[in-house]
């Protein structure tokens, strides 16, 4: 009993980190229909940010996670601005092939940046929880609170802010949206900048737990790439089920056979997935 | 019109042998072995390009798995080689185990429309190398050797056949009810179905020729290689050069992939010298500022501008001469 709690423990914290990810995903697909093949970047970037505020300036890395949301935010609607936007009204494959070769060249960027070399830091939260046997490391306590946080508040963005509002409605029927007087342009600078923001944060968390390589956010991406299929492409609430669905069946299959055959069997998973319901868990059929 | 289109096409065929047969017979001239080898991979790279074009070229359906599908031919060439299977049944084994691979992603995913291919590709990527590093006879994650010492110019010679034979279906599909349906799912899939064409099974089709050539790619490499290491072989790297060298060139036409593996060669040699760390880096930049500049690619582009210098505007060909 306690090993399966420990289990789920485990796979919450994975699932949090990726929810955030594919929140981020499903943002921008559903508000500006682009698949961001250079989220997993994005990641890469918040981890690397982190490492160095607290490796060269000795910053705590709780003081990099809102940092690197910030960063990310920026960086986000600079990409948006000078790349994406000039694309917009192109067929679909152009942008989506714009994404990938930005995330292609910023991976080299990092690579030649840092090699591959793993990184890690033993500043920030450290030892142990103790819940009735099943233990928790304060680091990954912080991950999923965090995770929590930024999911929660994203969530009540998109429900009860103005702006939210006009995500959501652009996302529904943007001729529509944009005919009412939503700002197309302003709306997509916005929800591009808040996901790229959320994905850097998420590097930063993934930087506390675990090390930071140029490929980590494309190991993470690949996993939240999976979520957003199996959630139904642009559905937040389905990315979020899938992301803890995800998380737990990582966590059990890396126990009982490996790593490797968990990640197998996720891949397994979503091609079955394609052919039974590929509108996703909560998907539209025309999405 | 037509006929001058015709005659191009044979002009091109023609073109694109005498060139192969050239390239081919290198190996018997003398030149350095450093030249030899940046044909065979300037031929390697065109290859694979104009696998990836059949498919995502024509349709608009993006492939990431093209690197994963040539590396399962280089497996299957070197297992059937070292079970003592003559090469050309090597060779038939993995252009098979490509395509039979390439139906796990078609099949899944080429129902439907838009996205889910290219998602499709993009798992198959990563969990092709997964699998294969669990196989034992395929060597795990030490890889497999050849056993058998082919002579240096059997490689050469069949990649030389690989891109020339590649590159002649690329110019002869639009003129054959095939191709004419394949552009028909590309201007409009809707209509295309409407009119009585079976956009699933064409593109299935489709992807598996596409596959296949790949395989066939991939097996010769296999060829050359001889020690196949899985992290090699199924390196992210190999599909990114095979979508780069043709939307960089000009997708969806026959010429282009062969501007963009030659000026691939090219970046990848100047590279090695300045900063060879670098090279996707630049990859990707390039690939930017094509598609945000020149967004048909660099052949259809130059096509276009040499027609307006000679001819008035209003007889330049809506495709260009590339296409």
């Amino acid at each position: 009993m306690t090993l399966l709690l420990q289990l789920v423990a485990n796979g919450l914290v994975v699932g949090g980190l990726l929810g955030l990810v594919a929140l981020g995903l499903a943002l921008i697909f559903g508000v500006m229909r682009v698949v961001n093949f250079a989220h997993g970047e994005f990641i890469t970037l918040g981890a690397f940010a982190t490492y160095l505020l607290v490796n060269n300036l000795g910053l705590s890395p709780l003081l990099g996670i809102p940092l690197s949301f910030v960063l990310g935010a920026a960086v986000g609607a600079f990409v948006q601005t000078v790349i994406i936007a000039p694309t917009a009204g192109r067929p679909e494959l152009d942008v989506l092939m714009v994404t990938y070769a930005l995330s292609i060249a910023a991976l080299g960027l990092f690579s030649q940046a840092f090699g591959g070399d793993f990184r890690s830091y033993s500043q920030g939260p450290s030892g142990t929880l103790d819940i009735g046997g099943v233990v928790v490391g304060w680091r990954s306590l912080t991950v999923l609170l965090v995770c929590l946080a930024f999911g929660a508040a994203t969530m009540f963005l998109m429900q009860r802010a103005r702006i939210g509002i006009a995500l959501r409605a652009l996302a529904q029927n943007r001729d529509a949206a944009a005919t009412c007087g939503i700002d197309v342009r302003r709306s997509e600078l916005l929800a591009f900048s808040l996901a790229v923001g959320l994905a850097a944060a998420a590097g930063s968390l993934v930087s506390l737990i675990g090390t930071v390589t140029p490929n980590v956010g494309h190991e993470w991406v690949l996993d939240a790439f999976v979520v957003v299929v199996l959630g139904g492409m642009g559905s937040i609430g389905g990315a979020i089920i899938a992301a803890i669905g995800l998380g737990l069946i990582h966590s059990f299959a890396s126990f009982l056979l490996d790593d490797s055959w968990a990640k197998i069997l996720t891949y397994v998973l979503i091609y079955a997935a394609l052919l039974v319901r590929p509108q996703g868990l909560l998907g539209r059929a025309d999405a | 019109m037509l006929k001058g289109a015709a005659e191009r096409s044979l002009f091109g065929v023609a073109a694109t042998i005498a060139v192969a047969a050239i390239a081919a017979a290198l190996p018997w001239f003398g030149v350095s072995s450093y030249v030899r080898t940046l044909v065979y991979y300037t031929a390697y790279f065109l290859a694979l390009g104009q696998a990836w074009n059949l498919m995502s070229g024509l349709t608009g359906y993006v492939s990431f798995a093209h690197g994963a599908l040539a590396g399962i031919g280089a497996y299957a060439v070197v297992i059937a080689m070292n079970a003592e299977l003559p090469l050309w049944l090597a060779l038939i084994s993995a252009i098979i185990a490509s395509v039979l691979a390439s139906l796990i992603i078609g099949v899944t995913s080429l129902r439907l429309r838009g996205i889910a291919f290219t998602f499709a590709t993009l798992f198959f990527q990563e969990l092709v190398l997964l699998v294969v590093r669990k196989l034992s006879f395929a060597g795990g994650p030490g890889g497999i050797v050849l056993q058998e010492i082919l002579p240096i110019w059997l490689p050469h010679v069949l990649m030389m056949a690989a891109a020339a034979g590649a590159t002649i279906i690329l110019l002869l599909i639009k003129r054959t009810r095939m191709g004419v349906r394949v552009l028909a799912i590309k201007d409009d899939e809707t209509a295309a179905t409407a009119i009585g064409i079976n956009a699933t099974r064409l593109k299935l089709v489709l992807f598996a020729v596409s596959a296949g050539i790949a395989g066939f790619t991939g097996a010769v490499h296999g060829l050359f290689a001889s020690s196949l290491f899985p992290n090699v072989v199924f390196a992210v790297d190999i599909s990114i050069i095979a979508l780069a060298v043709p939307l960089i060139g000009g997708a969806g036409t026959a010429m282009g992939p062969v501007a963009g593996a030659l000026l691939y060669v090219l970046i990848r040699e100047a590279l090695q010298v300045i900063a060879p760390g670098l090279h996707l880096t630049i990859v990707g930049l390039l690939l930017l500022a094509v598609i945000l500049f020149m967004r048909d690619g660099i052949v259809p582009v130059l096509a276009r501008l040499m027609a307006r210098g000679k001819l008035p505007a209003r007889a330049v060909p809506a495709n260009g001469p590339g296409a």
